[in-house]
């Protein structure tokens, strides 16, 4: 219940919090995109943008016109262009990125929870991810600008930045190795537990029965992982300069443009509460279908 | 047969792959740029960059030809003054068209007339224009009279903004955020359009432009050495600007030209007129005789002292020495002297105790800010200068501001908590500095980074403001170069030369000064 209250409040949260940031901000928020020095007067731009009716007015009429699917033009970042725009261009490529990066992880939590691993995964994996993200990032980066030269946004050295900035997000900063060692770590105290020995006694296997049972905490470490790469793809993005949300969010802030960090910090707000509402059903299907009571048949009990 | 006519075919396919590579690499020039454009709509230029892609894609109304440096322009025909020098009525020529395929005429001048003129459009390089124009007639379909509120001796300098199609707004009021900032339409050489990772120029053939490269692409630069490696890789086939370091890697290349690049910049350090000691013309010029230029220019840009043809010229005022606004019977200062300079602080009263200079008591730190893009193209100088400062008595702060901050809050004089500011201001033919040194008031001043305030300067200013000869502009202005150089606002550096990189491949570059491709009709790409 508290997942799904949090996951409906976070869209709305996540705005509100940026809007009153904005408004803490020495000066008139638009003086902060042309001062007045500069272009005489900030009382037309204002209008324009609705800052001249304080933060609630501002953020009302956003919120207003975010839900019809309206949410305004770049004021900086790419003046003129239509914020829609950036971020239909920029979301896909944020989910292939998170879904690439998801691929080692995935595939290390499940070896972990199927078995030993095989000798020296462990310390290599460890070692990989002792290198910090932002430094093989920016060694990703100059490979490409010097592999593909102008060329360097084209088709193929996008994929070659997208494949490069999930590995970084996979490998990078004890990622992979976090994922192997928490599932490991998880499934093996479970497996200490007295009823997974008794099972293991009646013949039964140990991950039919442990599963259950750590289902809903690694769905929780699941989408604290998820979670660490959606922070980690505002870094990657903006030094593999991939298309991204979180490029997007990191450019939107340099220049102030907010309404560029509005629409990206929702779009990471709304991904957020996809994945708590992910996790409350999947916590939900477990109780109500794996965990559920045994049938005793009848006759039982006292 | 097979055999005896494979060496045709052979031959055949070679022929047909040059051929092929010679018509694709002719086809796409790309660049790197300082960084990319804030907004392609010419009202709100406010970057070098801004002004360079805008050059592609609109006609200026007058623009200096980059060889003759005579006035010129491709879309008037014709013009004459008016009401006694107080307008001029201009006659456009026909058959212009915009590239929506619109064609240009009188309507769309007296349109960006108009538009600059609107309170509503709250545009910086507007209220430039808004100080002396009053507005905009049209006569009849290619003739439109522009009014001025004064006589100006070169009237047609005065014009060189660049049109806009009336068309393409609802109304006079223009924002920074209508989609013409990202795809603006021009009747320029090129049809441009702003991304997320660069720019994209398609020629566009009109009766004033015949541009001979197809598709000019823009892009953002990173690293200077990825962009030098990436050049030489023919990776892109320009650079626009290479910082001096790197020089030596590219005029070593037979496959890379170095270009000289006129943009008349030059370099400072502006001091705090109104905080602390540096309120004491004395303490200044003891900074001015502490400050090694000589030393700085070799550890930044490594020019040995005495070298020949340096890229870097010292200046002793706010012109660089090519200027006709230079004042040559002010000498720059080469070396320091620290003698003098001791002396000086002693003049004005800082006590030296322990080797720090110390004002009422208190030790001195100077907190000192430089526009962070700079470090590109002179390494490590805010260091350097901090260490000389250091070395002369006094503890320092050194803090690297962003091209952002440095928009938003030292232009407009907000960054009042700095002591020395490191910049570099760029300027055209038309170099008008009034904004850096009048006092802010009303309009005027608007660039004065420490609201510097001397009444012998602003009067100097107002006198070449009302000049209506360039005898007496210049006048006003060398005088200025002595005032500024004597009350020391402003510690002057140099003038560092803009070099930019291209492939031997790209024939017929002209750069013209400032503005960059004014001249892009005769560039041509291909061996």
């Amino acid at each position: 219940m508290v997942r799904v209250l949090a996951a409906l409040a976070l869209p709305v949260l996540v705005p509100t919090i940026i809007t009153l940031l904005i408004w803490s901000l020495p000066g008139d928020p638009a003086s902060l995109i042309c001062p007045a020095e500069s272009c005489g007067s900030t009382e037309v731009l204002s209008a324009r943008w609705n800052l001249d009716q304080g933060p609630q007015g501002f953020l009302s009429a956003w919120l207003g016109d975010a839900v019809q699917g309206d949410l305004g033009r770049s004021w900086r970042l790419q003046q003129g262009v239509q914020v829609n725009e950036l971020i239909g261009d920029a979301l896909p490529n944020t989910l292939i990125l998170l879904a690439l990066a998801l691929i080692p992880l995935t595939i290390g939590t499940l070896r972990a929870a199927l078995g030993p691993l095989p000798r020296g995964f462990g310390p290599v994996i460890q070692v990989l991810g002792l290198v910090p993200a932002l430094v093989l990032a920016l060694v990703a980066a100059a490979v490409v600008e010097l592999r593909w030269g102008s060329a360097s946004f084209g088709d193929a050295a996008s994929w070659a930045r997208l494949i490069a900035g999930a590995l970084v997000l996979g490998l990078a900063d004890g990622a992979l190795s976090g994922a192997v060692g928490g599932t490991r770590a998880l499934f093996e105290a479970e497996a200490r537990q007295r009823y997974v020995g008794i099972a293991l006694l009646r013949g039964e296997g140990v991950l039919g029965n442990t599963l259950p049972n750590v289902a809903p905490a690694l769905a929780g470490q699941v989408r604290g992982r998820v979670l660490h790469l959606l922070s980690g793809a505002v870094i990657v993005e903006a030094i593999l300069r991939i298309d991204g949300v979180g490029d997007l969010l990191w450019g939107g802030t340099l220049l102030q443009d907010f309404g560029v960090v509005l629409a990206s910090a929702t779009i990471f707000a709304l991904i957020s509460s996809a994945l708590l509402l992910l996790q409350a059903m999947a916590e939900v299907l477990i109780a109500l279908v794996v965990r559920r009571s045994p049938d005793l048949g009848e006759g039982a009990g006292a | 047969m097979a055999l005896r006519d494979a060496p045709i075919a052979a031959a055949l396919r070679a022929g047909l792959a040059l051929g092929v590579a010679a018509l694709g690499t002719g086809s796409t020039l790309a660049y790197f740029e300082e960084s990319l454009p804030t907004s392609m709509n010419p009202l709100y230029a406010s970057a070098m960059v801004d002004y360079r892609s805008q050059e592609l894609v609109f006609d200026r109304l007058w623009f200096h030809d980059a060889i003759t440096n005579e006035l010129k322009s491709r879309i008037v025909e014709r013009y004459e003054l008016v009401d006694g020098g107080k307008g001029v009525r201009i006659t456009l020529i026909s058959g212009v068209k915009w590239h929506d395929g619109k064609p240009m005429n009188a309507k769309d001048l007296c349109f960006t007339v108009d538009a600059m003129l609107d309170k509503n459009t709250p545009s910086p390089v507007a209220q430039e224009y808004r100080q002396f124009i009053t507005g905009c007639e049209v006569t009849s379909g290619q003739v439109a009279t522009i009014s001025f509120n004064r006589v100006f001796h070169n009237p047609r300098e005065r014009l060189g903004f660049a049109l806009l199609p009336r068309e393409a707004f609802e109304s006079t009021a223009i924002s920074p955020d209508l989609e013409f900032s990202a795809k603006p339409i021009g009747t320029g050489p090129m049809k441009g359009s702003r991304g997320r990772r660069g720019a994209i120029f398609d020629a566009f053939a009109n009766v004033h432009h015949t541009p001979q490269v197809a598709q000019l692409q823009l892009q953002d630069a990173g690293d200077p050495l990825v962009q030098v490696k990436t050049i030489i890789n023919n990776g892109v086939q320009g650079i626009i600007a290479v910082p001096p370091p790197y020089r030596p890697d590219l005029s070593s290349n037979d496959e890379v030209a170095l270009k000289s690049y006129d943009l008349r910049s030059w370099w400072f350090i502006a001091l705090n007129t109104n905080k602390g000691a540096l309120a004491d013309p004395r303490v200044r010029k003891g900074l001015n005789l502490a400050i090694d230029r000589t030393a700085l220019r070799e550890f930044t840009i490594g020019v040995k002292a005495g070298e020949e043809n340096s890229p870097c010229e010292f200046i002793s005022g706010p012109f660089v020495q090519s200027s006709p606004y230079y004042n040559r019977a002010v000498p720059t200062v080469d070396r320091s002297n620290k003698a003098q300079a001791k002396a000086l602080f002693e003049e004005a009263g800082l006590k030296d105790t322990g080797g720090r200079w110390h004002y009422k008591n208190a030790p001195i730190t100077l907190r000192v800010g430089m526009l962070a893009p700079l470090n590109n193209e002179a390494p490590d100088l805010l260091s350097y200068i901090g260490n000389q400062l250091s070395d002369a008595g006094f503890d320092r702060n050194d803090l690297k501001i962003s091209a952002d901050e440095w928009k938003t809050n030292v232009l407009t004089g907000k960054a009042t908590d700095y002591d020395l500011l490191i910049g570099k201001w760029s300027f055209g033919l038309y170099e008008d500095v009034n904004h850096l040194f009048h006092s802010r008031t009303g309009n005027a001043g608007k660039l004065n980074l420490f609201n510097y305030k001397n009444a012998d300067v602003d009067a100097t200013l107002q006198a070449y403001d009302r000049a209506v000869t360039d005898t007496a502009a210049r006048d006003a202005y060398h005088k200025l170069h002595t005032q500024v150089a004597e009350d020391l606002p402003y510690l002057f550096l140099w003038k560092l030369d803009t070099r930019s990189a291209w492939r031997t491949e790209v024939r017929g570059n002209i750069i013209s000064a400032y503005y960059y491709f004014t001249e892009i009709d005769s560039w041509k790409y291909g061996r």
